[in-house]
């Protein structure tokens, strides 16, 4: 009897124990929904790549303090295969079987509506790195009641950005050209994306004394030859490569054959790559990252960032950048939850995330949501000496404090 | 939705002469990747009856591989060689290990071969990685003839082209398995019949096929970086073409590449940028409606039997 006694005690205590462990280590769920196939997968991959960084290193740190307990991340990955009902089906199990707090994603402006209007009516915060999500983001939309309240935009709007990397392009360029530019061509794929892109960095481009053509070309096309030969005619002194890194790293070397400009501009292209693939050109060439380079920073937290990034087994590609519109906010996310003290309390969640700031990776001005969720912060932007591929110099021009003329800001 | 600028069209007119021969030349080096993608789907399609939607990831795995091998210090040509066997050898597999199953229900070989492109795409992935790959243009040269360049590298491309178009043509028209293979498409149990091993012709045109695939892979990422999905764009081109000229005919192949290419060039020059893939699709469309057989005619196609 006795001896039963003390087996019990034993297994009482072991219980206990294994309770105490399973306090202390609380999961908290976070889904991330991101193109791991398809094509958007090199955008899709680096949200992956960035989520895990942030969820090892916060658990790592000791997880997130919640009032008495301590929480580690869990993630619950899953690949939208660049297919918008793929999403869709992703973010309703995230949200209905997993039950998690937040969701990080998706890569476009359409997935990422879809996805909140799921998110949305289960109190779900979502965390998506679309500038275009600007078009939806009004008043109405995210207050208390709108479908958007838990959503965050966690990229510039894009006449900051436009604003932002039109200035550092002309900056870099104008000391290198026999006169002034004056004529810029914008080169874009037409799609949603481009065409709601391009609409704004004209009118960036136009706000700073530029008389710009705008070009669009079929997504997908790999041979640029004759719409290049067109931009030629036109004389243009920029050509801007813009939106898409692919197309841009396919058309930019076709357009050094044809000589088509005096200067260019590719968006989206990190210096990295640029150097890695050896290109070079006898003109002056500016490229500009989303946001900040990883071949070219000259914070050393972005370096250090990279290093880590990388580490862990991302691939280096032109859009490995795109991560940092990610990482920070998981710890902005969790300074909220400490400081809100309940991890089933969203809207007090968004309430904190308002107010409060944080100094992330991504740019040396602490970030801000505005009243309509949307952060601020520079572009980079790189020029790369002529007939040299890795002597770079570059820029960081903060984004203009309005929309130019024309703009609506959306 | 935001339109282009009014002033897009050429504003200097001392250069219209030069811009318009330029697009010219432009046209024939977009129809010649084009027609060796169309020859291949031309000769599977409409000679072995195989409807093979994985031929443009054959072209991206012989593309993939040149771009391997070239990293690794091998010459280009040598390269563009290996790629050829290599994927005319992964052609004789599917061709062994999956298509000589469906050659009686053309369908099933079309939803399969649905099936491989996609295991292709992504086993490219695992091996490599989702990232755009290219390689250092292999001449390097740009000839500049009274205002017009002429990038060496797309002559050369223009030059393998037409070396391969007249090897297959005089192959399939005056040669002794050419005119066998031309009669078993015609009626195949006859064929059989006379003593024609079918099936091996089959195979043979498939891996014939694949290996042109190859060789267009190793060509195309001399002139364009390619990613996993570049086969899945550049497949609708080949079927196109293949159509456009007549199922199974190599001169009609030939003729539909030029078709495109010059649609393609003199759109993207002088009409909407923005619709240049919908101008050469109107197109198809058109020659489809009116000669339903292609421009030069061919054969019907896999027929169930």
């Amino acid at each position: 009897m006795r001896q039963l006694g003390l087996g019990l005690a034993v297994v009482a205590a072991g219980l206990a124990m294994a309770l105490q462990t399973a306090r202390a280590d609380e999961e908290l769920p976070i889904g991330v929904i991101a193109a791991q196939s398809g094509s958007f997968v090199s955008a899709g991959n680096t949200i992956v790549g960035a989520a895990n960084l942030a969820a090892q290193q916060i658990n790592d740190a000791g997880g997130i303090k919640v009032g008495d307990k301590t929480y580690k991340i869990k993630l619950y990955i899953r690949d939208n295969r660049t297919d918008v009902n793929v999403t869709i089906a992703a973010a309703r199990e995230l949200v209905n079987d997993i039950g998690v707090k937040a969701i990080w994603g998706t890569e476009t402006h359409d997935f990422s509506v879809s996805m909140a209007k799921i998110t949305g009516p289960a109190k779900v915060l979502q965390f998506s790195g679309n500038s275009s999500l600007g078009a939806v983001l009004d008043d109405k939309a995210v207050a208390e009641d709108g479908w958007l309240h838990y959503t965050f935009q966690s990229e510039p709007q894009e006449w900051q950005r436009s604003g932002s990397t039109a200035k550092g392009v002309l900056s870099l360029l104008t000391p290198q050209l026999k006169s002034p530019p004056k004529h810029s061509v914008v080169f874009v794929g037409n799609d949603a994306t481009g065409q709601y892109l391009s609409s704004h960095y004209v009118k960036a481009l136009e706000a700073e004394g530029q008389k710009v053509d705008l070009v669009q070309y079929p997504p997908d096309t790999t041979d640029f030859s004759p719409l290049l030969t067109r931009i030629k005619g036109m004389k243009p002194d920029i050509v801007h490569f813009w939106y898409n890194g692919d197309s841009t790293l396919t058309a930019f070397p076709q357009a050094l054959k044809l000589g088509v400009a005096p200067s260019y501009f590719l968006f989206g292209v990190d210096p990295g790559i640029y150097q890695e693939r050896s290109l070079k050109a006898d003109v002056p060439v500016t490229m500009s990252c989303v946001p900040v380079c990883w071949g070219s920073s000259p914070y050393p937290e972005v370096k250090q960032y990279f290093d880590k990034y990388f580490g862990l087994g991302a691939a280096k590609g032109p859009q490995s950048s795109v991560s940092l519109l990610y990482y920070d906010y998981f710890f902005w996310y969790a300074k909220a939850l400490e400081k809100v003290g309940k991890i089933d309390d969203p809207d007090a969640v968004v309430a904190e995330l308002l107010k409060s700031d944080y100094k992330g990776v991504v740019s040396p001005v602490p970030l801000v949501f505005n009243k309509h969720h949307q952060v601020t912060f520079a572009t980079e932007v790189c020029m790369v000496e002529p007939n040299t591929s890795d002597k770079f110099k570059c820029a960081v021009e903060q984004p203009p404090a309005a929309p130019p003329p024309g703009d609506n800001g959306g | 939705m935001f339109r282009p600028s009014p002033s897009l069209q050429v504003r200097h007119p001392d250069l219209i002469m030069d811009i318009f021969v330029q697009q010219l030349v432009n046209s024939l080096s977009v129809a010649s990747v084009t027609i060796l993608i169309g020859i291949g789907i031309t000769l599977i399609f409409g000679l072995a009856g195989i409807v093979n939607f994985a031929h443009g990831e054959f072209l991206m795995v012989g593309g993939m591989a040149t771009w391997f091998m070239v990293g690794t210090g091998m010459n280009f040509f040598v390269a563009l060689v290996l790629a050829g066997l290599l994927v005319g050898a992964l052609g004789f597999a599917a061709e062994r290990c999956l298509f000589r199953f469906t050659l009686n229900r053309p369908m099933n070989g079309f939803i399969m071969s649905i099936g491989l492109s996609v295991i292709l795409q992504h086993a490219v992935i695992r091996v490599f990685n989702e990232f755009q790959k290219s390689i250092t243009d292999p001449v390097g040269l740009v000839w500049t003839i009274g205002g017009v360049d002429i990038i060496a590298m797309r002559a050369i491309v223009v030059a393998i082209t037409a070396v391969i178009v007249a090897i297959t043509y005089f192959g399939i028209s005056r040669s002794r398995y050419g005119m066998a293979l031309r009669a078993s498409v015609s009626d195949r149990d006859t064929a059989e019949l006379m003593g024609i091993p079918v099936r091996r012709y089959v195979t043979g045109v498939f891996i014939y096929g694949s290996l042109l695939a190859g060789i267009g892979g190793a060509l195309m990422i001399s002139l364009f970086p390619i990613t996993p999905f570049t086969g899945s764009v550049i497949i609708i081109r080949g079927f196109a073409v293949s159509l456009i000229g007549g199922l199974g005919n190599v001169g009609g192949a030939v003729v539909g590449g030029l078709v495109l290419g010059l649609v393609d060039g003199l759109s993207a020059g002088y009409g909407y940028p923005e619709w240049t893939d919908a101008y050469s699709l109107v197109v198809m469309i058109l020659i489809l409606v009116l000669r339903p057989q292609g421009l030069l005619g061919g054969t019907l196609g896999p027929k169930a039997s």
